[in-house]
C-alpha cells in the first residue's frame, strides 16, 4: 500500500491537470462557438454556389475552361487540412486514415502542422504546408486555395480533393473527401449528396438552353475560381469549427476523468490516514498493556 | 406563378421569398426577371436590386456577385446585401472612408486585399446613390 505522502502528491498533481483541462476547456468553448457561427452563417452561401456550379457544368462545352474539362487522372491532388495543436481527440487520426486509404498516386498539400508532420513521418510526397491562425481571413486561405489552382494547371495534379473534418454538431465531426476540380466530378458529388439527404434533384429540371450574360467565357472566368476560393475557405471554417468542438469535448472528458481519479485517490488516502492513525492506537495500547 | 428569389453573402441568407417579379443589376445594366424566363447566370455590379411583390416594391442594395435564373428560382450570390430601410448613411461613409484611407496608404498591399477594399468602396456607394434617390 503507498504511504499517505506518496498518494498526496499524486493528489496534487492531478489538481494541477485538471485545472489546466478545466482553463482549455474553456478557451476552446469560446473559441468554438465563434468558428461554429463562421462555418455555419457561410454554408447556405456555399451551398448554393455548389448548386450553381453542378447546374451550369452540363452546360457549358468542357473546351470552355481549364477547370471543367475531365482528364486522365494520374496524380490526385490532395489539401489535407488538419490541426496545428493536439489534444484535440481522434479528429487527425481519423483524418489521417482516410489518407491512409489512398492507394493511387497523390500528391500532397497540408494545412496544419499535424498534417504536414503526419504526410512527412509516412514519406508521403508533400508539396508544400501552410499555416491558418485560428481566425482564418478569407485572404490566408486563397493562398493555400491559388496555390492548389497553379498545380491543377500546371498539370502537377489531376484533381483537386480536400481532406477536411466536416462540422456536424460539437459532439459529431465527420472526416471526408470533397473533390473540389474538375468541377464535372462536383455535380456527382452533389447528386450523391441530394439522393442521400432525400431530396430530389428539381434544380436539374429545367433543360432550356442557358444564356449568359455578357459572355459565358466572362461569366466562367470570373465564377470558377472565386467558387474555388470561397469553397475551400468554407470547407476550412468547416475545417476550424471540427477543431474546436472535438478540443473542447477532449478538454471536458479529460476534466471529467481527473474529477473521479481524485475522488478515488481522495478515498483512498482517508483509508490510509486511518489505517495508520489505527495502527498507532494498537502500538500505543499494546504498548501500554505490556509495561 | 411566382419566383423564388433567395439572396445569400457569405455572412447570411439575406432574403428568401416568393416575389413576382425582381430587377437585376448586372454588368451589362439592369435585367427585369419575371416568371417563366429563361435560364440565366450573370455577373451581379454593385447596385440596387429591386423586389415587386404584391404591387408594393422592395428595395435592396447588393455588392458584386453573381445570379442564376433556373426553373422560376433566382438565385443571388453576393458579397454583401442590405435592405434600403436599415443603411444608415453616416456609417456607410464611415465605412467608405476607412476603405480609402486604407487604399491610400499601403502601395505594397494584397491584390486581394485591394480587390476586397474596391468592393467596400463600391457597395458603399451604390447604398448612398440608392438611399439618396429615395429620399427625392
Amino acid at each position: 500500500m503507498p504511504s499517505t505522502r506518496d498518494i498526496r502528491r499524486r493528489i496534487k498533481s492531478v489538481k494541477n491537470t485538471r485545472q489546466i483541462t478545466r482553463a482549455m476547456e474553456l478557451v476552446a468553448a469560446s473559441k468554438m462557438k465563434k468558428a461554429q457561427q463562421a462555418a455555419l452563417a457561410g454554408r447556405p452561401y456555399a451551398q448554393l454556389m455548389a448548386t450553381m456550379l453542378a447546374a451550369l457544368a452540363p452546360r457549358v462545352d468542357e473546351s470552355q475552361h481549364a477547370f471543367l474539362a475531365k482528364r486522365e487522372v494520374k496524380t490526385r491532388g490532395i489539401l489535407l487540412i488538419s490541426t496545428d495543436k493536439g489534444l484535440c481527440g481522434p479528429l487527425n487520426s481519423n483524418l489521417f486514415k482516410l489518407v491512409t486509404e489512398i492507394k493511387t498516386p497523390a500528391k500532397f498539400v497540408a494545412v496544419g502542422k499535424k498534417g504536414a508532420q503526419f504526410l512527412a513521418r509516412t514519406k508521403r510526397d508533400l508539396l508544400a504546408d501552410f499555416t491558418v491562425s485560428d481566425r482564418a481571413s478569407f485572404v490566408e486561405v486563397r493562398t493555400v486555395s491559388e496555390y492548389m489552382v497553379k498545380l491543377f494547371l500546371e498539370g502537377t495534379i489531376d484533381t483537386v480533393e480536400v481532406i477536411y473534418a466536416r462540422f456536424k454538431n460539437t459532439l459529431v465531426q465527420e472526416p471526408m473527401v470533397r473533390p473540389v476540380l474538375p468541377l464535372s466530378n462536383l455535380r456527382q458529388f452533389i447528386e450523391a449528396l441530394q439522393q442521400h439527404a432525400g431530396v430530389v434533384a428539381s434544380e436539374f429540371n429545367d433543360t432550356r438552353d442557358m444564356l449568359f450574360e455578357p459572355s459565358a467565357q466572362a461569366v466562367l472566368e470570373a465564377l470558377l475560381p472565386f467558387y474555388v476560393n470561397r469553397h475551400i475557405y468554407q470547407l476550412l471554417l468547416s475545417a476550424k469549427a471540427s477543431e474546436q468542438s472535438a478540443r473542447m469535448v477532449a478538454m471536458k472528458t479529460a476534466k471529467d476523468n481527473a474529477t473521479k481519479l481524485l475522488g478515488d485517490l481522495t478515498l483512498e488516502y482517508n483509508k490510509a490516514r486511518q489505517a495508520a492513525i489505527t495502527q498507532e492506537i494498537l502500538e500505543i495500547a499494546a504498548a501500554s498493556f505490556a509495561a | 406563378m411566382a419566383l423564388t428569389l433567395e439572396i445569400v453573402t457569405p455572412e447570411a441568407r439575406v432574403y428568401s421569398d416568393k416575389v413576382d417579379t425582381v430587377v437585376i443589376p448586372t454588368v451589362d445594366g439592369e435585367i427585369g426577371i419575371l416568371p417563366g424566363h429563361i435560364p440565366l447566370l450573370t455577373q451581379i455590379e454593385a447596385g440596387e436590386l429591386r423586389v415587386t411583390k404584391n404591387g408594393s416594391t422592395e428595395f435592396l442594395v447588393i455588392g458584386p456577385g453573381f445570379a442564376e435564373v433556373q426553373g422560376d428560382s433566382v438565385s443571388v450570390l453576393a458579397e454583401s446585401a442590405i435592405n434600403e430601410e436599415k443603411i444608415d448613411v453616416n456609417a456607410v461613409e464611415e465605412a467608405r472612408r476607412r476603405a480609402e484611407a486604407a487604399l491610400k496608404e499601403k502601395f505594397d498591399m494584397d491584390p486581394g486585399e485591394i480587390e476586397r477594399l474596391e468592393g467596400v468602396i463600391r457597395f458603399a456607394v451604390a447604398q448612398l446613390a440608392t438611399k439618396s434617390r429615395r429620399r427625392n
